[in-house]
């Protein structure tokens, strides 16, 4: 042993100085502050929005604009049929999670970027994520900031225990952009009215689910589901976004009673 | 193209048993940041000379910790309230700083600060025998999930440097602190806190030691890693440990993802 290691550390005095921060039962009084909790975070979805084009993703943006100065909007893509193709390639080229996730999030970022040529007259705005701190500007602007969906995980996404699909796309980005600024919902805009016990574009008989707990979801543990599986788990732990809601975009004026604060679609509450 | 990502069939038709090792030839070294770092240059140093020494020898991406200043931040945000996404963001800037200072010292032995996600130029540096420093706290930011337990980040700089590794089909990372590696308690803390030499991924599980000092993410995430085999924590205050581990040798603790026989 050398004599460097008698030698004390140049530490700072905190609450963490010498917590064993790997062990999870750090104590700390916490108590959170909501940073901008009047934001509407929705997600545009990708395959159920933006893949069918124009019959889809016109209405939706006549009511976002319809309803541009009486909410705070924030609005991210999702990536859909090409992201799908993406992880087909990349799955049979035997990448790794890592570098799936990280190219899945080229084709959410293509969706954001169509929808902020269509909205640029309204004040449609391309925003990436070093821009996100910048929302409070773009909002007393009046305009629409539009972003991915995909969180910025790319290469440091977890493989999971099965397949190689990362379990982090946009619909876990939309939640945790939603849990960050503190908004209590987070909006699902597809083209299905929310939950169903079944696929219903496989089964055109499956139970419509109005609102149902994460709890019991992870409970009935169906073989498919309408959001991925890591935001009905975020959703159980989250501090302020406690429900997410599944609307229609497709269905005229239930985007508009989803912004108002109403249960339409299916809500999913922790 | 139609069918749904979230239906676990799906999802399991696209596991593989063999998938492709990007850079296997390279390993992972990660500075301490209290352990080595806060210590200064008299731990620091040699440390700086064994990475210049084995370069020639050994292919290495060197990342670092950030120490004292991590803490301090977070228990600063913590009590400011600030979300966990938030928390996350502030982090990744205490160790640059670290980074930086490593770079600064290294430079004239080729070291080069690799900017977050520019990996393929990896190859670049390490075919030129250059030393790569890369960030060590994974990108989460404001997205950082909320913690299973606790209050603090998950996703540490540990973490993000096993994912570094385990995406480019690393096959080992050694972890440089201030002590023999693992024990079964905090030998700082502990008189006659045991060493433990070897142990496989399963084995350290089952009886996990109640202050380890790897984020203990790094571990579930290595169940489903399919490319790193071996960690590796050595003394970095102890003269030429980190040579020998890079040379192959069992020095320090030596943690498996498989038994070796």
């Amino acid at each position: 042993m050398s004599d460097v290691d008698q030698q004390r550390q140049l530490s700072i005095a905190s609450a963490l100085e010498d917590a064993t921060l790997t062990t999870s039962d750090v104590k700390f009084d916490y108590d959170p502050v909501a940073i901008m909790p009047d934001v509407r975070v929705m997600k545009i979805g990708g395959q159920s929005v933006m893949d069918r084009g124009r019959t889809a993703l016109f209405p939706i943006l006549e009511e976002i604009v319809a309803n541009k100065d009486r909410f705070h909007m924030l609005l991210c893509c999702g990536g859909g049929t090409r992201a799908r193709h993406i992880y087909a390639i990349g799955a049979d080229l035997e990448m790794p999670t890592g570098v799936l996730a990280a190219m899945g999030g080229y084709v959410p970022m293509q969706n954001a970027r169509m929808l902020q040529m269509l909205l640029a007259k309204h004040g449609g705005i391309f925003i990436d994520e070093d821009d996100f701190v910048k929302l409070p500007l773009y909002f007393q602007m009046g305009c629409l900031p539009i972003m991915t969906g995909m969180p910025p995980f790319s290469y440091w996404e977890k493989p999971g225990k099965n397949g190689r699909i990362p379990s982090n796309r946009t619909d876990a980005g939309v939640f945790l952009s939603a849990e960050f600024l503190g908004a209590p919902r987070a909006i699902f805009v597809k083209d299905e009215n929310g939950l169903y016990e079944d696929d219903p574009k496989k089964n055109p008989k499956a139970k419509h689910i109005p609102r149902i707990s994460a709890a019991e979801l992870i409970e009935r543990d169906l073989p498919d589901l309408v959001v991925e599986r890591v935001v009905i788990d975020y959703l159980t732990r989250a501090r302020f976004c406690k429900e997410i809601q599944i609307v229609n975009g497709t269905e005229r004026g239930m985007l508009t009673q989803a912004l108002e604060g109403e249960d339409v679609g299916t809500i999913i509450h922790a | 193209m139609r069918e749904s990502l979230v239906n676990r069939d799906v999802v399991a038709q696209t596991d593989s048993p063999r998938e492709y090792e990007i850079m296997p030839h390279v390993s992972l070294v990660s500075i301490g940041g209290r352990s080595i770092f806060d210590r200064g240059r008299s731990a620091l140093m040699p440390i700086v000379d064994e990475l210049a020494a084995t370069r020639k020898k050994h292919p290495i991406v060197v990342g670092v910790g950030g120490g004292t200043r991590v803490r301090h931040t977070a228990s600063i945000a913590l009590d400011l309230g600030l979300p966990t996404g938030g928390i996350a963001q502030l982090i990744g800037a205490m160790e640059e700083c670290n980074a930086v200072f490593l770079n600064a010292l290294l430079a004239k032995h080729g070291s080069i600060q690799m900017p977050r996600d520019h990996f393929w130029e990896l190859s670049m540096y390490i075919d030129n025998g250059m030393i790569p420093i890369v960030i060590s706290v994974p990108p989460y930011h404001f997205w950082e999930p909320p913690p299973e337990v606790g209050v603090l980040p998950a996703h540490g700089s540990d973490f993000g440097l096993f994912m570094l590794a385990e995406v480019l089909g690393m096959k080992k990372i050694i972890f440089v602190k201030d002590q023999d590696g693992l024990f079964d308690r905090d030998p700082a803390r502990h008189e006659g806190a045991r060493h433990i030499e070897k142990a496989t991924l399963a084995e350290l599980k089952a009886d996990m030691p109640p202050e380890v000092i790897l984020d203990e993410l790094l571990f579930s995430a290595w169940e489903n890693a399919r490319h790193v085999k071996r960690i590796q924590i050595v003394n970095g205050l102890t003269p030429g440990a980190l040579t020998r581990a890079l040379d192959g040798e069992d020095v320090g603790t030596v943690l498996t993802k498989e038994s070796a026989s």
